[in-house]
């Protein structure tokens, strides 16, 4: 029985590795890229520098070879013979399957700006997508030759990490947001006002609720009447997903591939997961994309494991910008819910927690990422909380004393030493170190107590006439 | 004056016992690399179970209608139990009779308790407490290295390491002498690093300190793995010369960005990023695993997965660099060397391997083909019992499963299924309650033997007195239930020639002791396997030039997450995590009989956060329940541990009625370290 996989993403490659450990065979992959599959994610790590663009291919080419799997890079399908249960790539060849996977992911919206497209379709030299490897390669080059000034369009997750990135390898960049905050989609107005001062402290202009409207020779014209005076354009203003070849082969559509929880689309023979797939609706995001591939990997094996959705956890990756979104904190019907936050523009932070019934059910952090190794965990596990925890999870924890400020201040009987069992009375009634040694045998285990019982003991008089 | 070390940990420090009069026995700290004349509570008071009124001085047999114990003779009690094996093996064949060890005993000991029971009872049904130890760690460095010795290298090489980087590991508290070495690495400009669920007081020694969830070492060590290669700093001449199989490790890795790694193991994609830094910036890297790394359902693949670290970062046989596990056991290195696992004989030979059977049965002078198989390993050898084709008697050598197993309300059940139990101990343990017999037998400073501590360097415990009346040492009671069982072979109870006859055993083998003897042992304090001949001056440094793999060189092993056994859920939905305190040992069999070391009984540490949800009170008892049992406990509210996990001590029955008995698929360890549990306090419960 063989199964054809459409596309070679991260959801695909996610799929192919579970049906290879599950012992499936006869799999062909087919992907449009011609790079092996790599961590997308990373892209914009490898645009700051801080990832080796090597070190993010998930399995190389011969991994397929060694299992078995018919993998084709570099080629398009171009269309699904749903009766005879082909696929038909661009060179006009056919590949028969029995079971078809449609990974085709998303692709960039391309904003409505004059200028952008040249007369002979391509993208005007000065503007980048940043949607695959060939894209950020490319970019990087741009970067490297020396461009000095970049636009980012777009101030969303991925805007904002290009920005940064692009500022970190010292290019003088800018951000230009339709929406009236950054992030829009994601956190509300404040967080987005918070994460504007950040930028902008880290030397990067925002410009929102503007709107690019023309590339001329001058630069990048906004619809304020600004000219962004610039080298690069990056376009990064959202995608859709790629659902073109669902929708001739007839499948049902609306934003993305209609799925049910088994991730069959209409046609029960053909499945969709990742970015192009939508069950109930398209996320994006590569936790659901790997779920889904998990789920379809055991169905495809006979297993019964179904989708039932995911929380979703988006995280920033940028140099000194630290945001994490946790669900969908800015959704409706928040009345039957409680909002616990604590926000302060002057240190650029931003909490806050949208809790249901004691659990938290999104949250935004912005700034500091202090709790979030809790926060992720409790909204994943959907815990209940006691009334008074969310607010304890964004205010930042108390520091302790000074050690020797905690000396003097021990009681008598507080353990000193726990190696040998000594408490600080017991210290205060010897007269030196070594008399602590003999009678107490404190300071001869981990040696771990020597400052407490050196600060206990008190200063060492100093002799006369020295 | 007797030289000699510690009754406890696997640093086993050098210690001088001193007599003063007939009958005290004080302890002097001595000079000895490892602890450098420091101890711990422990140790100091650890001549304190001489002269106990609790000590067992004469066998005992328990009637099965009463319960009543009564005295035997040694001849009574041997005989009965030579009769009964015999007659047990006669009628259900050799397999019916079993062997239980643990990681305490001595070298000899060991060795001579997997000759018999593969020479005079025949049987394939061995196994010892050490299986719930460091087997993770052990299975992982075979597969990895070709070898398994804890540290490569002397414990105190660390102090010139730059960076030391704990996985699961409490070793100020227990192991405290050990810490000494931090600070010194410290005072130096090293750095140490703890990850740990809990900050520890080992922490209190560390420059940086990530608190996972427990049960996601693995993630971590893929995290890191994955920013090591994006930055470049893999050390590619030395995966290229020393290594293979690095390409499946580094593409599985490149999948474990740091967000995901937050994600699953709660520690911040920034920390992550800064202990990157800190491991991709230094040479000398010590990378050492302990049991909060091992003690899992995936614990050899979490141990392989801070080894492929290493091998990436070119640790391993590189000066003041690696990687090791810190054993815990006082011999739990030698104990796992020498055949008193199912699946290995002496020298850790396999017990498959056709010229293995061959050395040891031409040195043991019986047939190859008499040797038995592999066994079972130590829980499914206990699960075993009561089945139709399981083990009807256990012998037991120094080992309180009833205590110490997993699950273990189940594991005293099958006990009691047994036909036939005995146990060898100095008191009586909560195992030897359970017993139809129970043999009185020597402790430590009675006796005379060798232990191999962490580092594989093999140490003299040289007896300093007398022994009770009417108590036998193991060696005397194997010997004598050879004899009478009509074994092949000679049965020494001399220690020392029994060392001997191990060094010809182990000739030739992963852990050559040939080449060691009580002679040299004084003179060098100490001396490191393998040692092949008196000439040869041990091994204190390995790898240096090459790994004992056919091809001599590392592997990486590529490992993948799966998460816990049991993942929280609606009702069980805090982590139970489980470990020592300072003041007690393993069951506490020894250390919660002596009188100067507090025995506060179990406690259940949790977080305040967690404690205000549930209307828990410091010191008031509250209820950790699994889906196999329950504990009541006093509550330690700190702010030192995680809020989603809790913590009980395991010295105390109770703790290990709660853990999960999930395997790990190559090294049998238990999952001791993570299961899902409820939290609750009783008197809420009733007053709702």
């Amino acid at each position: 029985m063989r199964t054809v996989v459409v596309g070679n993403g991260m959801a695909a490659v996610r799929l192919v590795e579970g049906l290879v450990a599950r012992g499936i065979g006869d799999i062909t992959v087919i992907g449009d890229e011609r790079h092996p599959p790599y961590n997308r994610i990373l892209l914009s790590a490898v645009l700051e520098g801080t990832h080796r663009a090597e070190a993010i291919t998930l399995r190389p080419e011969q991994w397929y070879a060694d299992h078995g799997v018919d993998l084709r890079l570099g080629t398009r399908v171009v269309d699904i013979h749903r009766a005879q249960r082909e696929v038909e790539i661009a060179d006009r060849s056919r590949v028969a399957y029995d079971r078809l996977v449609l990974a085709t992911g998303s692709i960039p919206t391309l904003p409505p700006i004059r200028g952008l497209v040249r007369v002979e379709g391509r993208l005007h030299e000065q503007v980048h997508a940043f949607r695959q490897l060939d894209d950020c390669l490319r970019l990087v080059a741009a970067v490297e030759d020396g461009a000095p000034r970049a636009v980012v369009v777009g101030g969303g997750l991925l805007g904002l990490q290009v920005a940064r990135a692009l500022a970190v390898r010292g290019v003088e960049t800018e951000i230009v947001e339709g929406g009236d905050h950054l992030l829009r989609s994601q956190v509300d107005g404040a967080a987005g006002g918070v994460l504007r001062r950040s930028l902008e402290r880290l030397g990067t202009r925002v410009y929102t609720g503007a709107r690019a409207v023309r590339l001329t020779d001058e630069g990048l014209r906004l619809d304020n009447g600004v000219t962004l005076d610039t080298d690069l354009v990056v376009l990064t203003a959202g995608g859709r997903p790629s659902i073109s070849l669902a929708r001739r082969a007839a499948l049902a559509t609306r934003r993305g591939i209609l799925v049910d929880g088994t991730l069959a689309t209409s046609d029960p023979v053909v499945f969709a997961i990742g970015d192009c797939a939508e069950h109930g609706r398209t996320t994006g995001f590569v936790g659901p994309a790997w779920e889904q591939a998990r789920v379809l990997a055991d169905r495809l094996a006979g297993g019964s494991s179904a989708y039932t959705g995911h929380r979703t956890v988006a995280r920033l990756r940028a140099t000194d910008l630290e945001v994490a979104v946790l669900g969908d904190p800015e959704a409706g019907g928040a009345e039957d819910a409680d909002v616990v936050q604590a926000s302060n523009p002057m240190t650029g932070t931003h909490k806050k927690l949208v809790v249901r019934d004691g659990a938290i059910v999104a949250a935004t952090l912005v700034g500091d990422l202090s709790q979030i190794g809790v926060i992720t965990q409790y909204f994943d596990r959907r815990t209940v909380l006691g009334p008074r925890e969310p607010a304890a999870l964004v205010t930042p924890p108390r520091t302790g004393p000074a050690p020797e400020t905690a000396a003097s201040a021990l009681p008598d009987e507080a353990e000193v030493c726990a190696c040998a069992g000594v408490s600080a009375g017991r210290i205060r009634a010897c007269s030196s170190i070594d008399e602590v040694r003999e009678t107490t045998r404190a300071t001869t285990g981990c040696g771990g107590c020597a400052p407490t019982v050196a600060a206990l003991l008190g200063p060492v008089p100093s002799s006369v006439g020295s | 004056m007797t030289d000699t070390h510690c009754p406890y940990c696997s640093l086993q420090c050098g210690m001088t016992l001193l007599r003063r009069g007939r009958s005290v026995l004080e302890v002097a700290a001595r000079e000895f690399p490892v602890n450098e004349g420091a101890l711990c509570r422990k140790g100091w008071t650890s001549t304190g179970l001489r002269g106990s009124r609790e000590r067992l001085t004469t066998p005992l047999v328990r009637s099965r209608e009463t319960g009543e114990w009564s005295v035997l003779t040694w001849d009574e009690a041997l005989d009965l139990v030579a009769s009964r094996l015999a007659a047990l093996r006669e009628e259900h064949g050799a397999d019916a009779n079993a062997v239980f060890g643990g990681g305490g005993l001595t070298n000899e000991k060991a060795y001579q308790l997997g000759k018999f029971a593969r020479v005079a009872l025949g049987t394939s049904r061995i196994d010892y407490n050490g299986r719930w130890c460091m087997s993770s760690a052990a299975t992982a460095a075979n597969q990895a290295f070709g070898l398994d010795r804890g540290l490569p290298f002397p414990l105190a090489d660390v102090e010139q390491a730059e960076v030391v980087v704990l996985v699961g590991s409490n070793l100020a508290e227990t192991m405290p002498p050990a810490a000494r070495h931090l600070d010194r690495l410290r005072a130096r400009g090293g750095r140490v690093v703890v990850v740990d669920p809990r900050r520890t007081p080992t922490a209190d020694h560390a420059d940086v300190f990530l608190q996972p969830v427990p049960g996601t070492d693995l993630a971590l060590a893929l995290g890191l793995l994955h920013l090591v290669d994006a930055s470049g700093a893999v050390d590619e001449s030395y995966v290229a010369t020393r290594t293979t199989g690095f390409d499946a490790v580094r593409s599985t890795a490149a999948a474990w960005w740091p967000e995901r790694v937050e994600r699953i193991t709660g520690v911040a994609a920034a920390d992550l990023r800064s202990l990157a830094t800190v491991l991709t910036s230094s040479k000398r890297v010590v990378v050492l695993t302990a049991r909060g790394a091992e003690q899992h359902a995936d614990g050899t693949a979490t141990v392989l997965a801070w080894i492929d670290l290493a091998l990436a970062l070119g640790l391993p046989g590189r000066p003041y660099a690696g990687y090791g596990c810190l054993t815990g056991q006082g011999n739990g290195q030698g104990g796992r060397e020498h055949g008193q696992k199912a699946d290995q004989l002496p020298g850790y030979r396999m017990i498959d391997d056709p010229d293995a059977r061959a050395h040891v049965a031409s040195v043991w002078g019986v047939p190859p083909e008499s040797l038995p198989g592999k066994g079972l390993s130590a829980y499914e050898l206990l699960s075993a019992i009561g089945t139709p084709l399981g083990p009807r008697s256990l012998l037991v050598f120094g080992s309180n499963p009833v205590v110490s197993a997993p699950n273990a309300t189940a594991v005293a059940s099958r006990l009691r299924a047994l036909d036939l139990l005995v146990v060898c101990d100095l008191v009586m343990s909560e195992t030897a309650a359970l017993a139809d017999v129970v043999l009185p037998v020597t402790q430590w400073a009675e006796e005379t033997g060798t232990m191999t501590n962490l580092e594989g360097r093999v140490v003299l415990r040289q007896q300093a007195v007398t022994p009770p009346a009417g108590v036998r040492s193991d060696l005397e009671v194997i010997a004598a239930l050879a004899v009478r069982l009509g074994a092949a072979s000679t049965w020494s109870t001399d220690p020392e020639e029994v060392f001997a006859e191990l060094g010809l055993a182990s000739a030739g083998g992963r852990a050559d002791y040939a080449g060691i003897t009580y002679a040299r042992i004084r003179e060098e304090d100490g001396v490191f396997w393998p040692c092949p001949s008196p000439s040869h001056p041990g091994t204190p440094r390995m790898f240096a030039l090459s790994f004992p793999t056919t091809d001599g060189r590392a592997r990486f092993v590529p490992v993948s997450y799966d998460g816990p056994a049991e993942p929280l859920d609606g009702t069980f939905d805090v982590h139970l995590t489980t470990g020592r305190v300072l003041a007690q040992y393993q069951s506490g069999a020894q250390t919660r009989r002596i009188r100067d070391l507090p025995d506060d009984g179990p406690f259940v540490e949790l977080h305040p956060l967690l404690a205000v949800r549930l209307g828990a009170r410091d010191g008031e008892p509250v209820t950790v329940t699994t889906r196999r049992g329950s504990l009541t406990a006093p509550a330690r509210v700190v702010g030192t541990i995680r809020p989603d996990t809790v913590f009980v001590p395991f010295h105390w029955v109770g703790a290990n009625r709660l853990t999960s008995d999930a395997l790990d698929p190559s090294s049998r360890m238990p999952e001791f370290k993570v299961c899902a549990c409820a939290v609750t306090v009783p008197a809420l419960v009733g007053a709702r």
